[in-house]
């Protein structure tokens, strides 16, 4: 019988605040982290809009490294990361630091540090161009630095599945526990704020220019985001032997890729179907126990619809009556952050019978027929909660959550 | 290692280096200790301290013919090669893959840098309205894996895994696991780099690149009590990961047997002796144990040693602290002596050589190696080619900022899957 894998810690920074019950009670509030762009100058772009994190004072977090020695990405990771170690209780006499492994996901890793490269390349200062680039710059060293940070000498990997790489991260992390590889994972995402991420998007006409309504009839687009988020997750007997608080299973997990085109999903959905029928698959859960879905829902025209198709060839008609909400319509699209986000938001769905709403939904949709959980939260049962998440590449990941029959 | 699980072989491989496009040339040319180290001529090296990479000298349309390249950059480019070479290679045609889905797991350090470099420059340079769009896809770090899969319909499993120079290993060992989890039947696994200004002139800055000294000519030299630091390379290199039974069911050629992997962190990121040297130990003991194989049946090690002062010197101890006095009598090569250190690609190109050592039994010498630094306990670490009876092989990975991994091969014949 193969062993459950549970939640037992929780950390993230996001836009709408930082630490599990701050971020929680603002995503069931509606707040909106979404405004003006501050950390580069947009005046040049035709949109202007962003979910930064204001106010990080990295330093808060850092017990060992020098925080001005690794990437915004990473410090935002060890903040995330160092709340999730809190939460779970863990301490040096817990748990062996050779067992303890860190996989995290990413989309873009440090691009700032690309940035820096370029502006020194830019204005000629040639002997400074790529100084501290090897240490600050590859998109590992996240992983690395959350690891050198806190001590954890076991497993150690990056995902990079763009937008769904939370999801593949929490997947990596169930199985390293289920085969032994570590008898504690820390499994997350994260991603900085960037001018290039936020160029690129624009260039593609995806960013919306006033808000972000996924689901919504007259939704123009996404909003880039920044964060970090990070879960703690080990085998249930160990959970309990060692007094844990359990928030929920990590009931299963699956992958898919569309192999169609770098930056459009599948017009039928396909690989979006496959993904969340592959979790269904592997988490022994039938589409009728699932209570929530946490949806991919950018708030662009064609994902929002598209992720619609997916849902109904999963679930049939039982579609319209599952929520199935978007937090990127209040914290934006924080890339390789968001499953991550995410899949913290079904652990606490679960948990808690609440599910967060869908902010700025003012007209349905014909082609997005589902109950979005339209501006105001809700408080439900939640057996059974599902994460979905799809990206450039065509790597789509859903992760199942279960309440724990403790 | 649990007996009723599913087994892991290697049914094909597909690799570009900077020593040739298959791995018969590849392992051709290390035996006959050619270096794939050259002047670099794929971007300008003005005030940089070294000129020389393992560039690989190519043109893509040898390969790719007439398709459109345009939406596809360098790395992706590398990638897809290895993998059409790897897919000719196992017998996986467009039909096959039609009717069944085929994964890829790609390791690579920057995915692609340069890309996104190139994108940034001409968004500051013209303006952010001119930035490529074209661009801008290839910008993610699992591009190369995507337009991997969109190119030769790899409708299966799709993960990019970055770990540092360890990424290709440690894909090869996802793959292992998808597979005996029963998620994937057959995975395309390895690693694609590419060589760039950026990530070049990046460890330029680091001092961790070699230059010839002493009048000598000879750099990178794994081992060597003079050795100063390592070359970069690039390729991709992919084999062809199936479930035993289906690959025996479908006839497939079957080349080895992948038996174990192991993977440990060194939390002072390669500066510290101690944990450095205890992470490869502890990499390699996994590897062993998930191979069921004990240490005294491993008959040659391909190592990650590269010529980085600090770097071999952990490896060798760790090598030693496992197998103890016998360490001395082990066969060993570093392959990097020739090919360079390819980051993400690394793992693969060992890989790819020690399943060719198996197959001719002969294990390449370390080119340029004359004295051993004290200390190292790999007596048999020499310039000159090795014959042997090689059945078991461990294959190791080693970042220069913490990450350490082992992989155990043994060649296999169909009958004995």
């Amino acid at each position: 019988m193969p062993q459950s894998i549970v939640v037992t810690g929780i950390g993230m920074v996001t836009p709408v605040g930082s630490g599990r019950r701050e971020v929680w009670e603002n995503l069931l509030a509606g707040e909106s982290g979404i405004r003006p762009v501050e950390s580069f100058d947009t005046s040049r772009y035709n949109v202007h809009l962003g979910a930064e994190i204001r106010d990080f004072r990295a330093a808060e977090h850092f017990e060992k490294l020098d925080p001005d020695s690794v990437g915004r990405a990473s410090q935002l990771a060890i903040a995330a990361a160092r709340q999730a170690v809190t939460d779970a209780g863990l301490t040096a006499e817990t748990v062996a630091a050779e067992r303890i492994g860190v996989a995290m996901g990413t989309t873009s890793g440090e691009p700032q540090e690309v940035e820096h490269f370029d502006d020194h390349l830019v204005a000629g200062e040639l002997d400074r161009v790529g100084a501290e680039f090897i240490s600050l710059y590859p998109c590992h060293v996240i992983a690395h630095h959350i690891a050198s940070e806190l001590g954890f000498a076991g497993l150690n990997i990056m995902i990079p599945a763009a937008c769904a790489a939370g999801n593949y991260a929490i997947g990596y992390a169930f199985d390293a526990l289920r085969a032994g590889r570590a008898d504690v994972m820390l499994a997350g995402g994260a991603d900085s704020f960037s001018r290039i991420t936020y160029t690129g998007f624009a260039c593609v006409g995806a960013i919306a220019p006033e808000r972000c309504q996924p689901f919504d009839r007259n939704r123009k687009g996404m909003i880039p985001g920044e964060g970090a988020a990070v879960l703690v997750v080990e085998r249930y007997e160990d959970a309990v032997a060692r007094g844990a608080r359990i928030y929920a299973e990590v009931a299963g997990y699956g992958l898919s890729c569309d192999a169609h085109h770098m930056t459009a999903a599948h017009p039928e959905g396909d690989g979006a179907a496959r993904a969340m029928l592959e979790a269904l698959r592997h988490g022994h859960v039938e589409p009728r126990e699932i209570s929530y879905i946490s949806a991919h829902g950018t708030g662009t025209p064609t994902n929002d619809s598209l992720e619609t198709k997916a849902v109904r060839r999963v679930f049939g008609e039982r579609a319209s009556s599952i929520p199935i909400s978007s937090v990127k319509s209040m914290i934006g699209h924080t890339m390789g952050a968001a499953s991550a986000i995410e899949g913290v938001v079904c652990t606490l769905a679960v948990a808690e019978d609440r599910v967060p709403p869908t902010i700025n939904f003012e007209e349905p949709d014909p082609e997005c027929d589902l109950d979005c959980v339209p501006n105001q939260s809700r408080e439900l049962p939640v057996e059974v909660a599902m994460s979905n998440a799809y990206a450039f590449g065509g790597n789509n990941a859903s992760v199942i959550f279960r309440k724990c029959a403790a | 290692m649990n007996e009723a699980q599913r087994r892991v072989v290697v049914t094909g491989v597909g690799a570009i280096s900077p020593l040739g496009d298959s791995p018969a040339a590849i392992h051709e040319a290390l035996c006959e200790g050619r270096s794939g180290i050259r002047p670099i001529e794929l971007f300008k090296t003005d005030g940089l301290p070294t000129r020389e990479a393992g560039e690989i000298a190519w043109k893509p349309r040898d390969y790719l013919g007439n398709a459109n390249l345009r939406p596809v950059d360098r790395t992706g480019q590398l990638v897809i090669v290895a993998a059409q070479l790897a897919l000719e290679a196992s017998g996986w045609t467009a039909e096959l893959r039609g009717e069944h889905e085929v994964g890829l797991v790609l390791g690579t350090m920057f995915g692609s840098v340069h890309t996104i470099s190139a994108f940034d420059l001409r968004a500051l340079k013209a303006g952010p309205r001119y930035a490529k769009p074209l661009d801008f896809a290839n910008t993610v770090i699992n591009a190369a894996t995507g337009q991997t899969a969109i190119w030769h319909d790899l409708r299966g499993i799709n993960s990019t895994i970055t770990g540092g120079a360890t990424a290709g290993l440690q894909a090869l060992a996802y793959a292992v696991e998808m597979i005996r989890n029963g998620r994937a039947e057959v995975l395309l696994a390895g690693g694609g780099e590419e060589l760039c200004f950026e990530s070049f002139c990046g460890f330029s800055r680091t001092g961790m690149l070699c230059a010839p000294q002493d009048g000598t000519s000879e750099c990178p030299v794994p081992f060597d009590a003079r050795r100063n630091g390592f070359r970069l390379g690039e390729g991709s290199a992919l084999l062809v990961l199936e479930e035993a039974e289906s690959a025996r069911r479908r006839g497939a050629t079957i080349l080895a047997e992948i038996r174990g992997h192991g993977s440990a962190y060194d939390c002072s990121r390669g500066s510290d002796p101690q944990p450095a040297t205890a992470a490869v130990e502890r990499a390699i003991r996994q590897a062993l144990d998930d191979a069921g194989t004990a240490a005294d049946a491993v008959d040659a090690v391909s190592t990650a040693a590269n010529g980085s002062v600090r770097g071999d010197r952990h490896e060798a101890l760790g090598i030693g602290a496992v197998f103890g006095e016998r360490s001395g009598r082990l066969p060993v090569t570093a392959v990097k002596s020739m090919l360079g250190e390819a980051l993400g690609a690394s793992g693969a190109f060992q890989t790819v050589a020690m399943l060719e050592s198996m197959r001719s039994g002969v294990l390449p010498g370390i080119r340029g190696l004359e004295a051993l630094e004290d200390g190292i306990p790999l007596a048999l670490a020499a310039p000159q080619n090795r014959e042997a009876e090689l059945r078991c092989g461990l294959v190791n990975a080693l970042g220069h900022d913490g990450n350490a991994c082992a992989l155990v091969v043994e060649r296999r014949g169909e009958e004995e899957v």
